[in-house]
């Protein structure tokens, strides 16, 4: 494929993407979803995610990660490969429409938390847990647990594969509301440069 | 109550983490994998941030105003113990005197929650919840790397068996030892002590690891009377380059 801008040429993409590119496996760490309650009563919700070489460290690297600029009370982390995603639905359609695999009927029930993605780009919020026999079988019953909501991308993870932070830690979120100054919004740097451009010209 | 014996402990315990969460943040940018260069440099920061808290009490009681205090004083009026101002050397270096500090260092400010000192005892509580993320990190790193590869288990035995005799010297006493504990200001370096050798000997048994510690080691002494090592001066000389340049100076 060539291109006017050089940076897209140099990565040789081919001509079209009718097979999947070959891609070298490569040694990196497994990554894991993070998971934030805000504020005391608000939902948990994913705000990105982290590489790590096990759940407990995921959960260590994600709280300095993410927990540092927002408030937060609680956390969470999974394996991003335990999240089953729905398709993506357009605005005003809800993705639980474009479910078209069959639920699976086989197996042992066991629970499942459910993700809410109201609108592109915002963050997956947690509406609910249910018993299920599978992650489809969750999707189709979050569909008829949740017939109010028109989510854009639902996501269903298994509650055992949760690391949660424990009661006695909640002290670890405790001084956060006063670290303003770990922000780049908390220096104001405008007056500085002005009094330096005065400085320059004059 | 003597003031003495107060500001003889809160010196010691600020610069032990005015020169350690120094020593730290020279891992900014250059951490193993970014999620670890991220925890490790907000440590640091905490760190120092634990530092201003206790210069702010001993400006209280009537010290040199917190900058002033981190910035323009010598290596000999240093208290910290000498551990913490050893080079970063490699990463299980560090790892293994992050684990071995941070346990001292929460250990000592549990005990300190209820100091006669009100000012100390409400900064303990206060940073409490910092502190045990510190050493989540530092167990969550042993019990990984202690338990994965022969070259980690090998690096990280090599540096706890340099880093050992080095922690001892934390505890280190001070002069008003028994003054302190009487009181009411703190339990003293010896119970303090105690309390550590259990917690780091609880995380050496998650792991692969040695966890026969050498109880006839010499501590390694003297950071807390003023007796440093050549590493310091150059760190101080370091920190304190912007004040000697232009000590008006705003940022």
């Amino acid at each position: 494929m060539e291109s006017l801008d050089p940076r897209v040429n140099r990565m040789n993409l081919p001509s079209s993407f009718d097979e999947a590119m070959h891609k070298e496996e490569m040694d990196q760490l497994a990554t894991y979803e993070v998971f934030l309650v805000p504020k005391e009563g608000k939902p948990l919700e994913s705000v990105g995610p982290v590489h790590a070489s096990e759940i407990e460290m995921a959960f260590v690297f994600g709280k300095e990660a993410y927990s540092r600029r927002f408030t937060c009370v609680a956390m969470a982390v999974c394996p991003t490969s335990s999240i089953f995603p729905s398709p993506v639905s357009e605005a005003g359609q809800s993705a639980y429409e474009l479910l078209t695999d069959q639920a699976e009927t086989e197996g042992d029930e066991q629970q499942y938390e459910v993700f809410h993605m109201n609108k592109r780009g915002k963050f997956h919020k947690h509406v609910g847990s249910l018993m299920a026999k599978g992650p489809l079988d969750a999707l189709h019953q979050g569909k008829e647990a949740f017939p109010e909501e028109t989510p854009q991308n639902v996501w269903v993870i298994p509650t055992s594969d949760f690391h949660f932070n424990s009661e006695e830690d909640s002290d670890l979120w405790a001084t956060l509301p006063e670290k303003k100054y770990r922000d780049a919004i908390f220096y104001k740097a405008g007056d500085k440069i002005q009094k330096y451009k005065d400085s320059v010209n004059s | 109550m003597d003031n003495q014996a107060a500001i003889e402990l809160l010196y010691k315990m600020a610069d032990d983490d005015l020169i350690i969460g120094h020593r730290n943040s020279e891992w900014t940018g250059v951490g193993p994998i970014l999620e670890e260069d991220i925890s490790f440099s907000s440590m640091a920061q905490d760190k120092i941030g634990h530092s201003w808290g206790l210069y702010k009490i001993l400006h209280q009681l009537g010290e040199s105003e917190p900058d002033l205090v981190a910035f323009t004083r010598n290596a000999e009026q240093f208290h910290n113990c000498q551990m913490v101002e050893f080079p970063i050397g490699e990463y299980d270096f560090s790892l293994i005197r992050h684990f071995l500090f941070d346990y001292a260092d929460y250990h000592r400010f549990e005990m300190l929650e209820n100091s006669s000192l009100t000012g100390l005892a409400q900064l303990a509580r206060k940073i409490k919840g910092e502190i045990k993320y510190h050493i989540l990190h530092a167990r969550t790193w042993m019990k990984n790397l202690g338990n994965s590869t022969d070259e980690a288990k090998e690096r990280l035995q090599r540096s706890l068996d340099t880093l050992y005799p080095m922690a001892l010297g934390i505890f280190e006493k001070s002069p008003y030892e028994d003054q302190l504990i009487s009181d009411g200001v703190f339990g003293g370096e010896e119970a303090l002590q105690t309390r550590w050798l259990d917690s780091i000997m609880e995380v050496l048994r998650l792991t692969d690891l040695n966890h026969t510690l050498d109880s006839a080691a010499s501590p390694l002494i003297g950071g807390r009377m003023g007796k440093h090592t050549d590493h310091l001066q150059p760190l101080l000389d370091e920190m304190s380059e912007v004040v000697r340049t232009d000590p008006t100076a705003e940022w």
